[in-house]
This record gives structure tokens, C-alpha cells and sequence, in this order.
């Protein structure tokens, strides 16, 4: 059996409102990697040269470590399934400070390029590099602050067996997130 | 139904998540390249994305529509990321 995100009606876990919010930023994320992957098509020695200077340890790191705040995540749906609020906090709060590892990991490459002179306007590679990896990188913090939003309600006694669709909603809000840069990192730190 | 058996499956979907992660790593670190590379990254990259949306996401118990259209997301996207490579290639 999987760890169910929800009942057995078919709907999508959480609020539907989410979903929409949710499909719109995939379409966005998916045009911006479109963009990407055919702007290299015209420049590859460009690309192929450039990605040579990013850290692919940070960006297998980084991936490990969403997947596993997204595991974090699903543990804590399950919990609050088994009407066990502590557990759910408990794995929320472990999730966040995933996120927070990733942020930190991701703003020490940052450092690292602004600190060897690299900028939006150094080549057509980086623009897209930094560009892409910030809007992610803001989309982690919004993840976050939804994640940290359903903990205090959570922590509050807010989420029940019977009632939790604010955990699911967070919960799907966070594997996009996760989702989102499983694409991301072979598109830009592997592929040449 | 007890929570053990419920998250055991997860576990195992991320263990595997994990393993494809390192997978993808070692493809890049030992510098290959061309289309067959590049396919067997996109198809490992498709397979961890749908595991996402499937046992994360919870999809696989939506309504199957709610699932294929993340799927074909998945498809377009990844395929036309092969489709922008190999163009790349010819030029």
C-alpha cells in the first residue's frame, strides 16, 4: 500500500485552489526549461563551457535533500492520518529544516559565483542558471513559510484523522517544489 | 490498516529516489554525453518525477486524469528537452 495524501474518492489531496496554483507554476517552471533547453541548442559549446564552472556536488546535494524534506513530508501526512498531531510536527519541522539546509547550500553557490565575477549579464548560460535556480530558490522559501503555517496549526491541535486537508494542501504545494528541481537539476547541472 | 505498512512503501520510494539521484550524478561527473546518455537521463528523470507525483503527491489514487495530466506535463517537458538536445547535436 502507498501512503495515502487522501481519501479514496479520486479527488486531488488538499484544496483544489492549490491545484490550479500549482499546475500554473509547473506551466511557468516548464516554459522557463523549454527556453532554456533550446536557447543551448543554439550556443551548446556556450553552455557545455559554462556548466564546466557550476558545482554539481551542491546540485545532487540539494536534490537529495528536497527529496528527503518531501519523504519528511509524507511521513507527516501520515501521521496526522494516524490523528497523531506531535508526530505531524515533528516530521513538518524536519521537512523545514531540509528546506533550510537547501537554502543554505544554495547560497553558498550563489557566494561562489557572484564572488568569481559571474552575473545575470556574463553569458546567456548564467543568465538562465541564476535566474532559474533564484525563482526555485524563492519558491523553497514561499514552500517554507505554507510548511511552517500548517506546523503552528498543527502544534495547535488544528489538524485531526477527520480534518487535515491544510496538511495536504501544504503537503502537495511542497512536492512541487521537490518536482520542480528533479527536472531542474539534470537539465542544467548534468545534461552537455 | 497499521501506520508501519503504510509508510514502509515510502521508504522504499525514496531510498530508490535516492539511488537514481546518485545515478545521475556519477553520469554527469563521468562527463558523458550524447543523445543515448542524454535519453537515459531524461527517462531516469521522468521515472523519478511520475515516482513523486504518484506516491508523494498521492496521485495514484486520484481520478486518473488528475494523474495523466501531470504525466503529460512530465512527457512534454522531458521530451522536448531531448527534442531541443538533439536539435543541438545537428547544428
Amino acid at each position: 500500500m502507498d501512503t495515502p495524501l487522501h481519501d479514496d474518492t479520486g479527488a486531488l489531496p488538499g484544496d483544489f485552489a492549490i491545484w490550479i496554483f500549482i499546475f500554473a507554476e509547473l506551466l511557468v517552471f516548464g516554459v522557463f526549461f523549454l527556453a532554456y533547453a533550446f536557447a543551448r541548442a543554439n550556443n551548446v559549446e556556450l553552455f557545455n563551457e559554462s556548466q564546466l564552472q557550476l558545482d554539481r556536488i551542491s546540485g545532487a546535494a540539494n536534490t537529495l535533500v528536497l527529496i528527503t524534506s518531501s519523504y519528511f513530508v509524507v511521513r507527516a501526512v501520515a501521521a496526522i492520518r494516524d490523528d497523531d498531531s506531535r508526530r505531524c510536527v515533528h516530521w513538518l519541522a524536519a521537512a523545514i529544516g531540509m528546506g533550510s539546509v537547501f537554502l543554505v547550500i544554495k547560497m553558498f553557490e550563489f557566494a561562489d559565483k557572484f564572488s568569481a565575477g559571474i552575473s545575470l549579464s556574463t553569458n546567456t548560460f548564467f543568465m538562465f542558471y541564476l535566474s532559474l535556480t533564484f525563482f526555485h530558490f524563492m519558491h523553497v522559501i514561499l514552500g517554507m513559510v505554507i510548511l511552517a503555517a500548517v506546523l503552528f496549526k498543527a502544534r495547535s491541535g488544528g489538524y485531526s484523522a477527520a480534518s487535515h486537508i491544510g496538511v495536504e494542501t501544504g503537503a502537495s504545494y511542497w512536492h512541487m517544489v521537490d518536482l520542480v528541481w528533479l527536472i531542474l537539476f539534470p537539465l542544467v547541472y548534468v545534461i552537455h | 490498516m497499521s501506520t508501519s505498512r503504510l509508510i514502509r512503501p515510502c521508504t522504499a520510494v525514496w531510498l530508490l529516489l535516492v539511488i537514481l539521484t546518485g545515478v545521475t550524478y556519477l553520469v554527469g561527473q563521468a562527463g558523458l554525453s550524447g543523445m543515448a546518455v542524454v535519453a537515459f537521463v531524461l527517462i531516469t528523470t521522468l521515472f523519478k518525477s511520475q515516482m513523486v507525483v504518484d506516491h508523494f503527491m498521492g496521485l495514484k489514487r486520484a481520478r486518473p486524469f488528475w494523474r495523466g495530466l501531470l504525466f503529460g506535463y512530465l512527457l512534454i517537458v522531458c521530451g522536448m528537452i531531448g527534442v531541443a538536445y538533439y536539435v543541438g547535436l545537428t547544428h
